[in-house]
């Protein structure tokens, strides 16, 4: 099971020059829950989940991320939130393998070798999990980061256009993936535009 | 759940790790900065032939040599990552005193590597005798934390920002500055064959813990959001 | 407001000019000191304002604050340059050259240093938040320098300046009027960076 956690936005709004991307939302997401947030390009999906994930600031409002009715703080949120995104990019330079090791250990988790090898196999790079991050394709790199998300074991996911690059067979990992999240109460946020993919969804917010 | 919270310590040490891992694999920053300081060495040492030079002259040399060294290579750990992306996965899952001082502890370790190999090249070219070891290498250690401390924090501040080489070394210069000083005028004693003061070794020692526990506090500011 | 200040400045000028007797051993040269000693102080008055505005902006994220600090800089710099100048002048005047690293000159310069410093920080910085908060870490960095700056610097220069006007022995050593000038050209002085400070701010505050 999950760490529980909710979510709680409070009146966010977000001002990128002189032009709102979005104003006024209000919601709580509980534990075990989904949101949906669609929208065409420019819209402010990514921003929307960089500003929950505290890598941006919302230009009003608060966002509280709560696990057992305590308020994390920034340092607390490390580890108990996990984000995958285009713009997440891992290490080229250490092996898929080593990139785990070092981000969960930053975590603060000790993971063993089999624990890191399962991790890998459930993602299909259990051949290729020895070889350098550089040598991967997108593909494999957006599946390299699904490994992560497993080890580290965050209670809330926030997951931008997760199944970008992906083929069919990597497709329905994520669908399984997000499905048995949801079932051990992880909180899930995804931004996306595929409709299969918010069919998880137990709210959806439409940007415009 | 397979958790067991590890320690600040561990934390820290990981980052180190990973950062060498990464420069031992590219060996981009070791070879840039071995190379920079062959040059400058050799030029200033090509540049008076056989004369030798006074002594606080000299060690003005050295400092001189090793804080532009600094700034060749040390804004590397997190323009670096900047650069190449990699600082926002960090972000998220790093918390801030694990990422200042797992870069400070790596920072310090490839300075102190490349004083190791600059100061014999120091003594062959410029001729110059040293009187008290023990001492001299207290003071290069101590100085060298002193520059990749002051570093480390200025090179996540310019990691952000355009022109960040040349920025680099105009932010960490005056921050640097008393250790500076004091580096020079300890190193200066030590090759005149002067015993320097408890008092100037402390002086280094006490800027090195301000600035340390400085840049902790001021680092989280910096890091989250 | 301003007709008050500039009432004052010019009585201060006048009796710079002609009520001020010439000092022993300096003549008229000791003019300059009532225009040095007033915009030195300024400078550093500056800087130390804008390392408190840095600090409530670091504790607030308040923007307003980073306006204030950034002001501060700017106009301190500009202080700062006219004290190392007038100062140069001076110490041709007086002591032979314009510039021989007296510990006062070293500090001055170290202080113009940070300013420029921070203000191309400031400059290659586009993301208004981003800017405010690295450069209020970094008017803090370099403040932190200053208690050491004013233990090394004396015992690496020997100095050939003056001492401050009320000297180590507490005794005054100088006329009546000069002091009451001086004190005189010093408030006039920091009622000017007063004004032009409060006008950037309310231009800041304007164009928000």
């Amino acid at each position: 099971m999950y760490r529980d956690i909710s979510v709680n936005l409070v009146d966010v709004s977000k001002k990128i020059g002189t032009r709102y991307l979005f104003t006024g939302i209000n919601l709580v997401i509980n534990a075990g829950q989904c949101l949906a947030i669609t929208g065409p390009n420019g819209s402010g999906k990514s921003t929307l989940l960089k500003i929950i994930a505290g890598l941006n600031q919302p230009t009003t409002g608060a966002i509280q991320i709560i696990s057992n009715n305590k308020q994390l703080d920034a340092e607390e949120r490390r580890g108990s939130l996990g984000l995958i995104s285009p713009e997440i990019i891992l290490y080229a330079d250490l092996t898929g393998y080593e990139n785990i090791l070092f981000f969960t250990r930053l975590c603060g988790i000790e993971c063993n070798q089999q624990m890191i090898e399962e991790y890998c196999r459930r993602v299909g790079l259990a051949n290729d999990k020895e070889q350098l991050v550089r040598t991967y394709s997108t593909g494999m790199r957006q599946r390299l980061k699904f490994a992560l998300m497993l080890a580290i074991q965050p209670g809330l996911w926030l997951l931008d256009e997760p199944s970008s690059n992906l083929d069919a067979d990597g497709k329905k990992l994520i669908a399984q993936m997000i499905g048995r999240g949801l079932e051990q109460n992880a909180t899930i946020i995804i931004a996306t535009n595929e409709p299969w993919e918010a069919e998880h969804a137990d709210y959806k917010i439409e940007l415009v | 759940m397979p958790i067991t919270r590890l320690s600040l310590f561990n934390r820290i040490w990981a980052i180190m790790m990973k950062d060498g891992i990464c420069e031992f694999r590219t060996r981009y920053a070791v070879s840039a900065l071995l190379m920079f300081a062959l040059i400058s060495l050799a030029s200033i040492s090509m540049a008076i032939g056989a004369a030798r030079l006074p002594e606080d002259l000299t060690a003005a040399l050295l400092w001189i040599l090793l804080f532009f060294c600094a700034m060749a290579g040390l804004s590397r750990v997190f323009v670096q990552e900047q650069e190449s992306g990699t600082i926002l996965a960090l972000q998220i899952y790093g918390s801030g005193q694990a990422v200042l001082f797992g870069k400070l502890l790596f920072n310090t370790f490839m300075l102190l590597t490349l004083t190791v190999l600059i100061i014999p090249l120091f003594i062959v070219f410029l001729n110059i005798e040293i009187y008290h070891w023990s001492i001299f290498l207290l003071v290069l250690i101590l100085g060298d934390i002193g520059i990749a401390a002051a570093s480390t924090v200025t090179a996540a501040m310019v990691a952000k920002t355009q022109g960040k080489h040349a920025l680099f070394t105009v932010m960490t210069f005056p921050i640097l500055l008393p250790q500076f000083l004091s580096s020079i005028s300890t190193t200066a004693k030590i090759l005149m064959n002067v015993k320097p003061d408890v008092s100037d070794i402390m002086f280094m020692a006490a800027y090195n813990v301000v600035l340390m526990i400085a840049s902790s506090i001021l680092f989280d500011y910096l890091w989250y959001d | 407001m301003r007709i008050v200040l500039s009432l004052w400045i010019m009585s201060v000028i006048y009796a710079v000019l002609y009520i001020v007797p010439p000092a022993e051993g300096l003549g008229n040269l000791v003019r300059i000191a009532f225009f040095h000693i007033p915009v030195a102080w300024v400078s550093v008055l500056a800087f130390l304002l804008s390392a408190g505005w840095s600090v409530q902006y670091l504790r607030t994220r308040d923007i307003q604050y980073d306006w204030k600090s950034s002001a501060a800089a700017s106009l301190g710099l500009l202080f700062c340059l006219l004290a190392t100048i007038s100062g140069a002048i001076f110490a041709k005047l007086t002591w032979g050259a314009y510039w021989n690293w007296d510990p006062r000159q070293t500090s001055i310069f170290i202080l113009l240093l940070i300013y420029g410093a921070y203000l191309v920080l400031r400059s290659s910085i586009q993301e208004e938040k981003d800017r405010a908060k690295v450069s209020a870490v970094y008017a803090l960095l370099s403040f932190l320098t200053v208690p050491f700056l004013v233990f090394i610097i004396p015992r690496f220069y020997f100095s050939l300046h003056p001492e401050p006007v009320i000297n180590s022995a507490g005794k005054l050593e100088m006329d009546m009027i000069m002091i009451y000038v001086l004190l005189a050209a010093v408030g006039a002085c920091t009622a000017l960076f007063w004004q032009c400070f409060s006008y950037m701010v309310q231009n800041k505050q304007k164009s928000f």
